[in-house]
Order: structure tokens, then sequence, then C-alpha cells
């Protein structure tokens, strides 16, 4: 069984610890439209892989610097340049990619350690790692706690929020920056290609079940943890890649979700119809 | 706390002289490198009700947004509350401001008490969470417009009237003593447009506030507002709603004939009167 085994132990830790950060920033990518800024910020971490291997420091610690500057850079980008968010990230994610990718070929790292970045080696997470991803999540999240208010006044109505002394530009810049630390934690979980799934499914599945914020919470950080546990269960049972099947599981209980919404009724019209079948 | 009492030792007494709370001084503005607004002077004094009305494109918003310090002139002198912008920036939470549009998702997963807590954010303070004073401040707001029971309801769930006056809750909330309307009337039916002026104008004198009203409707603001001031790109009036409505120079600034405005909206103001 996973939980028998050292490495089991701190993948199941590590890996809740990361549905945490990502089931409660997946909040904010769902309800202002950035799951494509999580899509750019993930894939420009290749590049920040790319740097760490080539120059043969911590992939990790470069892919961390680069996140968050590209998150810096959509963030400056869009709001001084004006230029839509979407566009930016497509320019960076692109450049970003290219980058990694002429880099990884004129070191000739093709590697195994390079393809634990891009699918995740959550297995491979020594004490010190589930450390720093707890320090780098408590960050995160004391961020999001502390400026719970204003980031929700920010993404329902940015101009009132301007208006009325909100610091706007200081919470749209921590919450790019809180998504490229969370993604960068991420990437030993579920890998880079990935990874944006833990930052728009929970969100999602939350947005189904609930129609107010907390619950939405709620059952976002639920469906986070236990589709990241079962996730790493099934995994270990069946022997087949931990961070695949961790976006699998989600994907299932988002399905699941969508029809149990009672937003869109799916259950009470079928329950309905099996009534009106049976009374006939 | 000494922001409250720096605006509090602003406002006039009982039988003291009003106090101007918005005063601008040739002000010219841009926006992308175009000048929308030209040399504007005017002033509001505590307590009256200032309705600004031009044609599409005038610059009147840019004129509110220029007041709340969002954007900066190119030239000119802004006070409010006998603040620059700069000092106005802690002050804030004086001033309730309703924008043209609230551009939201309708599936946003707020209630209607969630939204009037946001225009709380700025007296809570950073770092901070809202406090039983808070809620019940709230609680008050939404009775004010006559949302009570509909606390718990998804803001995208309610009417565009409704969702209007949710907004107001939301713009009043705070220690408001300036409010700043951009077209709040926009998109409402006549019946919509009549409550939601009546509960407006009864806000006002219970509360004692300022109001500043954008709005190309000359025929609402002849019937509520005290004062009126006309502006397309310049300034071309300011006076009572007889004085402006009845003038040449409203058809200068709409550059189309007001035959049948001036005749109703100088009328309904005197009957009003």
């Amino acid at each position: 069984m996973l939980l028998s085994y050292g490495f089991g132990q701190r993948a199941l830790v590590g890996g809740l610890i990361i549905a945490t950060t990502c089931s409660f920033i997946s909040f904010f990518v769902i309800v202002r439209r950035m799951a494509f800024v999580g899509m750019g910020i993930s894939h420009a971490a290749f590049g920040g892989v790319a740097i760490g291997i080539v120059a043969g420091v911590n992939p990790v610690l470069t892919a961390g610097g680069f996140c968050v500057l590209v998150a810096g850079g959509i963030g400056w980008l869009s709001r001084k340049g004006r230029l839509h968010e979407d566009t930016v990230i497509g320019i960076l994610f692109a450049a970003s990619m290219a980058m990694g990718v002429v880099l990884v070929r004129m070191a000739n790292a093709y590697n195994l350690d390079l393809m634990s970045y891009l699918f995740g080696s959550i297995l491979a997470l020594n004490w010190t790692d589930v450390i720093i991803l707890a320090v780098l999540s408590a960050l995160v999240i004391s961020f999001l706690i502390l400026f719970f208010k204003e980031l929700l006044f920010f993404v329902f109505d940015e101009e009132t929020a301007t208006a009325s002394g909100v610091p706007v530009r200081l919470v749209y810049y921590g919450l790019l920056i809180s998504m490229a630390i969370t993604i960068v934690v991420s990437i030993k979980l579920v890998g880079i290609i990935l990874v944006s799934a833990l930052l728009v499914i929970p969100g999602a599945i939350g947005i189904q079940l609930s129609g107010n914020y907390r619950g939405v919470l709620v059952v976002s950080l639920s469906s986070g943890l236990i589709g990241v546990a079962a996730g790493l269960f099934i995994s270990s049972w069946v022997d087949v890649a931990s961070g695949a099947t961790i976006v699998l599981v989600m994907f299932f209980m988002f399905l699941l979700a969508l029809a149990l919404s009672p937003k869109r009724g799916y259950m009470q019209r079928w329950r309905r119809r099996s009534g009106q079948a049976s009374a006939n | 706390m000494k922001s409250e009492c720096r605006v509090s030792d602003f406002f006039s007494g009982p039988g003291e002289t009003p106090r101007t709370v918005i005063e601008l001084e040739d002000i010219w503005a841009s926006l992308a490198g175009h000048t929308v607004l030209e040399g504007i002077t005017f002033s509001v004094e505590e307590g009256v009700f200032l309705g600004v009305i031009g044609p599409n494109g005038a610059g009147k918003t840019t004129l509110i947004r220029v007041i709340l310090g969002l954007v900066k002139p190119d030239r000119g002198k802004v006070l409010v509350m006998g603040m620059s912008p700069r000092e106005l920036h802690h002050e804030l939470h004086h001033i309730g401001y309703m924008p043209q549009t609230v551009l939201f998702d309708p599936s946003f997963p707020v209630s209607v008490s969630d939204v009037v807590m946001m225009g709380r954010a700025c007296c809570i303070g950073p770092l901070r969470f809202a406090s039983r004073s808070d809620r019940r401040a709230v609680a008050e707001s939404i009775r004010a417009v006559g949302l009570s029971g509909l606390e718990k309801r998804p803001i995208g769930e309610l009417s565009g009237g409704q969702q209007k006056r949710a907004f107001l809750a939301r713009a009043i909330c705070l220690e408001t003593r300036i409010l700043l309307l951009d077209e709040p009337t926009a998109g409402l039916d006549i019946e919509s447009q009549e409550r939601f002026m009546g509960l407006l104008t009864r806000l006002k004198e219970e509360m004692g506030l300022s109001v500043l009203f954008v709005s190309h409707d000359v025929n609402v603001l002849a019937r509520f507002a005290d004062e009126i001031l006309c502006i397309n790109r310049t300034m071309h009036m300011h006076g009572s709603p007889q004085e402006v409505l009845g003038s040449e120079r409203l058809k200068e600034a709409y550059r189309c004939e007001f035959d049948f405005l001036v005749g109703e909206g100088s009328g309904m103001a005197g009957e009003d009167a």
C-alpha cells in the first residue's frame, strides 16, 4: 500500500498541501476567467526548468523565478502596454517554450530529469521538498486570506474597487505571483503539462455545485483534496503515472458535478421523467 | 479616527453656511491623446443635487473619474472636501460611487449582501475582517434601498432595477458624504427609474448627501436636480434647471433642437418647485 512506504507518505502529505493551495486559488482563476493565464505560466515554466538544467542550478528555483517574471510580465504588458491578457500570454508562453526547447537541445538534455518536470514525480519528494512546499503554500494561502475581501471586490468590479481605494495593482500582481508560486510547487505533483488542470478543475466543480463563494470554496477545496488523494491511491494500485491519474480523477469528478449541478437541473429532469414513467 | 475628524470638521454644522464639497478649476483632461475636457470650472455645495448633462462622448464619465482621482487632469485644480486627489485617497470611504455599468458575470457566486459588503472594504481596511458593525451597516443599507428579504439572493438573479438598488446600497454603506453616480438609471424602464429617483432623493435628504448625478436624460434631471451642469467637452452652462433647460445654449451643447425637452423640462421643474 502507498502509505506503508516513506515515499508514499511524503507524496500524500505533499499532494494534499498542493491540493489545498491549488483549490483555493482555483476559485479566483474561475471567477476571473484566468484559466489561460494558468496555462501560460505553467508552460512558461518549461523555459525556467531548461535554464536550471543548462546552468546546473536546481530547476525548481529557476522555474520559480522565471514563472514569477512571466506572471509579472503578463500583468505589466497587459496593463501598461494596453494589450489583451490573452494576447500577452499567447506570446510569452510560446516564446518561453521555444527558449526551453532551444536550450535543452543545445545542452543535449532530453533525459529522465526533464521528463519528471514535464509529467511530475511526486513519489520522488523528500521531506525538505515537503517543507519547502508547505512554506510556499502558506505564503500563498496567507495572501489569499488576508486580502480576500479586496480580491473579491477586484474580480467582481475592478472599476469601483479602484475608486473605493482598494490597492488593485497590489491585488492583481499578488494574484498573478501567487498563481506562479502555486504552479511551481505543483509541477512536482502533476508536471508542467497538466498543472493548469489543478488550477481550473476544483473551482469549476465548486461553481457547478454552489451559488455562493463560501460554498464554492468549500466544494473546491474538498474536490481538490479528494481528487489528489484518490488519484495517488489509484495510481499506486494500478501502477500508472500519478499526475495523469489525479487529473483524470478530477475530470470524472467534474463530469459528476455537471450531472448533479442544481443550476443545470439534469438530476431534477431525470427524476421527473422517471417519476412520470413509473406513473404511466 | 484621524480621518473621520478631518472630514467631520470640514462639513458645516447646523445654521452654518454650507461648504463647497467639490471644486474644479480650469480642468483639462485627455484620454489616449484626445482632449475630452477643456477648461471645466464649477463647484458643488454641501447637500446639493447636481445633475451633469451632455450628449454621448461629452466627457461626463471622465469628469467623475477626474473627481475620484482615477484620471489625472492635464491642467487645473481639483479639490474634494478641501482635499487634493492625493490626499483624498485616504478619505475615499466618504465617497460613494456607482459606475455606468458593472460588467459582471451573472453566475458570479456572490449574494446581494456580499456585494454591499464589498463597499465596506475601504472602511474595514487591509488585513482586517468584517466586524459586527460592518454587517449592521450592510443590513441597514440594504433595508434603506428596499431590498430587505433579498440579502441572500445571488446578485445575478436580481432584475436590472434591483441590481441598481444593490449597487446604490453598496455606495451608501460607507461613511458616505458625497455620491457620484454615472448614468445610474440607464437601461431601466420608466417605473424603475421613478422608483430609483424617489429613493435617491429620500436618501439624499435623510443622510445629508451631496450628489453628482451624470445622465444624458435631461427629463429625469429636470425634475430632481437642484442645479444642472451642461457640458460637451467644454462647459456650456451651470445653473438651476429652469435657467439651463430654458437656454439656447443647451441646443448648442447638444447640437440639436430641444423644443420638447425645454418646454417639458422647465415646466416640470417649475411645478415641482
